[in-house]
């Protein structure tokens, strides 16, 4: 049987009925056809479809689409500001050359928005810690950790 | 110079940065059919039939194909054609595709690919190359089960350890990794607008694709039609086919767009993995460090299919004394088939295997004769001049010494960190050094790259090159180097990449290759075009072509400095595309088949890292604290991407010395297979050695996959110094370490 779900997507009211099975990262993907949001493992354990629910990073792969009722998501998409500016974290990931393949770069985006937001000014101990859920195998994550902490001096 | 030698950002990062980039899984298509591949859970078996019947009842499913719907030669492989897309009467690993699936949703596909029924009739099956090479083991193929063997002599061992003071012989072992790109396996096919039979997916050639496809098709060249899409890592695991013959096969029968995407525990049970190495070393020198010989036996696993099985045997032996002066030299390296996982490409084809070993010779000669591990490798560093071991004299461009000078600095402070460890009783601490050679491009082969740039009388400049990007930067470093060449930031020249439709073959993104031969074929184009403009700029205006030339994207006179003129400007008054063409072929020679004997490189990177390692003494856990990688690049183009290519490739060496471990049967996912996360990794210090190339594209080599090479023997041999017992078996994982430990308790050192 099919439900009515309601929820906001980077600030925008969606309603849409779906399968109650689906999980959150196959409304976005397949039925929003909202590709930012990456699958990698699909079991929780890379963090390519981290998403942010009401500001909490969340692996919306394993997340059950019908939990995010009336919550807020935010994904990639949502993350450019109203003019059309980059997120301060985007920027920092393009000047620190965090990014190479990038297939982690989006999950990764949302950790560290979801660790700054909670945290602006975290040690270098809780920026690995706070990305640890994201594995990258191109980078080394060095110059990831390095952007994250650019931009937490920024504030 | 102002576009080369700048760390850009890469060309691609703004739409990655904003998630659109389109992926394999990403690609948009109306309405397509979805494929599903049904896999042998046999290791070895005839097939003897295959039953769809059921399984077309399914609703939904559009068509069943086995191998007899292959219209050509069901073989594929890079050197050895013996990999059948579908197999079609015998499967040799479990995992092997047997027959695809096409439905309308991918709901239907799976279900079906359950109800297809293969009934098998089980052959003995082979586990490991020594019991692949018996007299009586089952044949894997008909040729037999050694893939290859391959020797390298030089000078004579015998006489080499006779003069030896210090005899050093142990045993190495690697087993079989994972790339774990995090990108799954996908793409889409369709026919495109000129009735190719197109596919678009992520790969790391998409000439070689092509070529397999329409011979696996029978279709001509120019019937198909390959597209990277943005790929999510390589590592060489998109070296080999993976979704393109599926894809290619059922848009070939069915005119209609078909999706792919591989599950990501399909990913790991079916991508191609890492050689297991078995390493026998002994090592001859005398006491002051001087190697006189070494003599090495390898043994290889391929697995069920040859794939790089031929490479990673002949450029294992050939790496085999590292970056060191040998005189006599003796190797035998055999690969072999068996019934385990198909092992292919992986970042370093064997030589960070090799590398382990030799590496760890040299340390073990280091302690054994009290040398500092610096400077023994520094009395051993090959120099320009010395003839490697396959006779090969090294002209130019050979930075191991300054690699290690450079880095000594380091250790001495390292040593210094070490003193405070008494504070915690339990932790031992360790430094541990390690170097590297690595031959860029094939070994001993033609593999020449193409490129062309062109200028439009309206002023568009398009610069065409077929290599793929998969993720390291080689487009901004294309256009760096047309930039360079012609004065004009990247902005102004739009790049057309890894698409057969518009680009010509650049080879494989592979054995660090794409800088120095795709980089020399751009850097050719864009001369090329640069003569052509002096030459219209000449006949436009009557100058003669020895008073012009091309600067910040004009055509400037030596006499008459007035004269000024936009290459832009020049092409909109011909009023025809003026194109510039290139090519660039490393100069090598075959190996001979007995002695080894030849040119199998035009050059060689080098590097030497440190790293800082604590070990738990309890639990057995290593730490890596720090690593010092000093790499001699020729030139960075890119120093910003050469950086990342380092720390990536420590993180990745550090995972292959501590904690990746495919096993067979049992590693299924991310869930089982650990690779390095944030919290794993070392701080690195990077160090750039710029012994210029004068074949190179500005002096450049290469660095992809020489990054992770002397990582994990650095490791090692920091552990050693830690504990004072040595890991010869990787990864050292909690167990062998403290296994090792406490051997040490129990014969005192």
């Amino acid at each position: 049987m099919k439900k009515i779900l309601h929820f906001i997507l980077n600030g925008e009211p969606v309603e849409m009925e779906i399968e109650p099975h689906l999980t959150l990262l196959q409304v976005l993907r397949d039925r929003l056809e909202m590709t930012g949001t990456k699958e990698g493992c699909g079991m929780g354990e890379c963090g390519a479809c981290t998403v942010l629910l009401d500001g909490k990073s969340v692996n919306s792969c394993i997340y059950p689409a019908l939990e995010v009722e009336g919550r807020n998501v935010t994904t990639i998409e949502g993350l450019m500001n109203s003019r059309g500016n980059l997120h301060p974290i985007q920027k920092a990931f393009i000047e620190h050359g965090a990014i190479q393949c990038g297939f982690c770069t989006p999950g990764m985006i949302l950790s560290a928005k979801a660790l700054l937001d909670e945290n602006p000014h975290p040690t270098e101990e809780e920026i690995r810690n706070g990305i640890a859920g994201n594995i990258c195998r191109c980078t080394g994550y060095l110059q990831i950790i390095q952007a994250i902490k650019a931009v937490s001096q920024k504030t | 110079m102002k576009y080369v030698g700048i760390g850009i950002p890469n060309v691609d990062v703004l739409e990655k940065v904003l998630g659109q980039a389109r992926y394999g899984a990403d690609l948009p298509s109306e309405s397509p059919l979805h494929l599903k591949v049904v896999r042998s859970t046999k290791p070895h078996a005839k097939i003897v039939e295959i039953l769809t019947e059921e399984a077309l009842c399914i609703s939904g499913v559009e068509r069943i194909f086995t191998a007899k719907d292959i219209p050509g030669r069901n073989l594929v492989g890079t050197i050895t054609k013996d990999q059948p897309v579908l197999a079609s009467d015998r499967v040799r690993y479990v995992g092997e595709a047997v027959a695809l699936i096409a439905a309308e949703n991918p709901e239907a596909s799976e279900e079906a690919a359950k109800k297809v029924i293969v009934i098998y009739e089980d052959l003995p099956h082979v586990t490991s190359p020594e019991e692949a090479l018996s007299i009586d083991a089952p044949l894997i193929h008909e040729k037999g089960n050694l893939l290859l063997e391959f020797h390298l002599r030089k000078g004579d061992v015998q006489t080499g350890f006779k003069e030896a003071e210090v005899i050093i012989e142990e045993t190495y072992t690697t087993t079989w990794v994972d790339h774990a790109y995090l990108e799954p396996d996908a793409g889409l096919g369709y026919i495109d607008e000129e009735g190719r039979v197109t596919v678009i997916c992520p790969t790391q050639n998409v000439h070689y694709d092509q070529k397999e496809i329409a011979s696996l098709l029978s279709l001509p060249l120019e019937k198909v039609r390959i597209i990277q899409s943005t790929t999510g890592g390589g590592f060489g695991g998109r070296l080999d086919l993976t979704v393109q013959g599926f894809l290619a096969l059922a848009t070939f029968h069915l005119k209609r767009p078909v999706k792919l995407i591989y599950t990501p525990e399909e990913v790991f049970q079916v991508i191609s993995k890492r050689h297991p190495l078995k390493i026998r070393y002994k090592s001859g020198a005398k006491k002051d460090g001087t190697l006189t010989a070494v003599e090495v036996d390898i043994l290889g696993d391929t697995g069920a299919y040859a794939s790089y099985g031929p490479t990673v045997c002949i450029r294992s032996a050939i790496h085999a004394t590292g970056p060191y002066k040998v005189p006599n030299v003796k190797v035998r390296s055999r690969m072999v088939y068996t019934n385990n996982p198909w092992s292919g490409a992986m970042r370093g084809f064997g030589v960070p295997q090799i590398a382990f070993a030799h590496e760890s010779q040299m340390d073990i000669l280091a302690r054994v004769l009290e040398i500092d591990p610096i400077e023994i490798r520094l009395r051993n560093a090959l120099q320009v001049g010395y003839e490697t071991a396959t006779g090969q004299p090294l002209m130019a461009s050979v930075g191991i010494g300054e690699t290690l000078k450079k880095i000594r600095i380091f250790t001495e402070e390292a040593r210094g960190g070490r003193k405070d460890e008494s504070r915690e009783p339990k932790i031992k601490r360790g430094i541990g050094v390690s170097s590297m050679w690595y031959g860029i491009g094939y070994t001993g082969i033609a593999n020449p790259s193409t490129a062309q740039i062109e200028i439009h009388p309206e002023g568009e400049i398009r610069l065409f090159t077929g290599v793929a990007d998969i993720g390291q930067g080689s487009n901004t470093i294309a256009l760096q180097i047309a930039s360079e060449t012609l004065g004009l930031p990247p902005d102004e020249i739009q790049l057309i990449h890894a698409d057969t439709g518009f680009t010509t073959d650049a080879g494989p993104t592979a054995a660090s290759r794409q800088t120095y031969i795709s980089g020399n074929a751009i850097l050719r184009a864009s001369k090329d075009l640069e003569r052509k403009m002096i030459k219209e700029a000449s006949r436009l205006f009557g100058i003669g072509e020895n008073d012009l030339f091309l600067e910040e994207g004009k055509i400037k006179s030596r006499r008459a400095p007035r004269i000024s003129i936009p290459i832009k400007e020049i092409a909109k008054r011909c009023g025809t595309v003026i194109r510039g063409e290139g090519t660039f072929d490393p100069e090598t020679t075959p190996l001979d088949p007995e002695t080894g004997k030849g040119v199998p490189y035009a050059t060689y990177a080098f590097a030497t890292h440190v790293a800082e390692v604590e070990v738990d003494m309890e639990t057995g856990k290593v730490k890596v604290n720090r690593v010092i990688a000093c790499h001699d690049v020729g030139k960075a183009i890119n120093p910003k991407n050469v950086i990342g290519q380092i720390i990536g490739g420590v993180a990745m060496g550090t995972g292959f010395a501590l904690m990746e471990e495919f096993i067979p049967g049992k590693t299924t996912s991310f869930v089982n297979y650990l690779i390095p996360t944030s919290k794993d990794v070392p701080e690195v210090i990077p160090i750039i050695v710029e012994d210029k190339e004068p074949t190179g594209p500005f002096g450049a080599k290469g660095v992809g996959e020489c990054a992770l090479i002397a990582t994990a023997p650095a490791i090692i041999n920091g552990i050693a110094d830690a504990i004072g017992k040595r890991i010869y078996r990787l990864p050292a994982s909690l167990e062998r370490v403290l296994e090792a430990i406490q051997k040490r308790k129990m014969k005192s050192p």
